[in-house]
């Protein structure tokens, strides 16, 4: 069974933005809500690096863990999706994310923040597929469509690799070949704070 | 000349708050049936519906993951 994959070639993202244009284009997403954004590291100096970020669909995610009403399930595509119905607003799944991805569409009174909001890998939700319901509430079903996430189907540079984590990491796998080895945004020598040599 | 609280008032029967008591487990009752035929409708998928695969290798995707191994 295939599992769905984001990959960002951190040597390839130029911080267009054009990732997060498109997927708040494409699924309506509110205001004040970023289903998925770009962050650039050493902005404006040497060695700067761009990584565009959303839900990475974690095997054993932290959201999904904290959930106080198990409003998270991991379809058979290995992509977690969440229930807005179940969804109560406590901001639990915000806390729990390592990459920020839940969003909340309000911040009211009482602490009321609205029903959760993030990254459907572009498959929609819990609704039955294509209904004007799935539509409203978590934005279009691409992967029922037999298509891919607009936000890397369209990346300019081809920097935001996403499909079959297998097939997508034999993509990179080329790049790095050919190119060599070198991201300063990625792997052991971030992960172990060794100086890093770009 | 007190009267408690309990107590009905001279010339009042209280037979006729009945039909309150009888509208009121009329609306319950309607509402539980309410409830019960529209919850099917609701859930719109079943767990294992929901959860199933959606990916496909079709042709679009096969012509994605070729452009990007330029």
């Amino acid at each position: 069974m295939a599992r769905m994959k984001f990959l960002c070639d951190a040597d390839r993202c130029i911080e267009c933005n054009a990732c997060a244009t498109a997927c708040k284009n494409e699924h309506e997403v509110p205001w004040g809500i970023n289903r998925r954004r770009v962050v650039t590291i050493n902005d404006g100096k040497p060695g700067e690096r761009s990584v565009s970020m959303a839900c990475m669909h974690c095997t054993d995610a932290p959201c999904a863990s904290v959930c106080p009403v198990s409003c998270f399930y991991t379809t058979a595509d290995a992509v977690v999706l969440h229930s807005k119905d179940l969804c109560i607003g406590c901001g639990y799944c915000f806390y729990a994310c390592p990459f920020g991805a839940p969003q909340y569409p309000k911040t009211g009174n009482f602490g009321s923040r609205g029903k959760m909001d993030k990254c459907t890998y572009c498959s929609g939700g819990p609704e039955e597929d294509h209904s004007q319901a799935e539509l409203d509430k978590y934005g279009r079903n691409r992967l029922a469509e037999g298509k891919l996430p607009l936000c890397a189907e369209m990346c300019s540079t081809k920097a935001l690799l996403a499909g079959d984590g297998d097939i997508i990491a034999s993509i990179y796998k080329e790049r790095v070949a050919k190119r060599g080895y070198g991201s300063g945004a990625w792997g052991w020598k971030v992960a172990y704070k060794e100086t890093i040599a770009i | 000349m007190t009267r408690k609280q309990d107590e009905p008032r001279e010339g009042v029967d209280l037979a006729r708050r009945n039909f309150l008591r009888a509208g009121i487990a009329g609306a319950s009752a309607a509402a539980a049936t309410t409830a019960a035929t529209v919850a099917p409708a609701e859930a719109a998928e079943s767990d294992a519906e929901k959860k199933k695969a959606r990916y496909q290798e079709t042709a679009h995707v096969k012509k994605y993951y070729a452009t990007n191994r330029y």
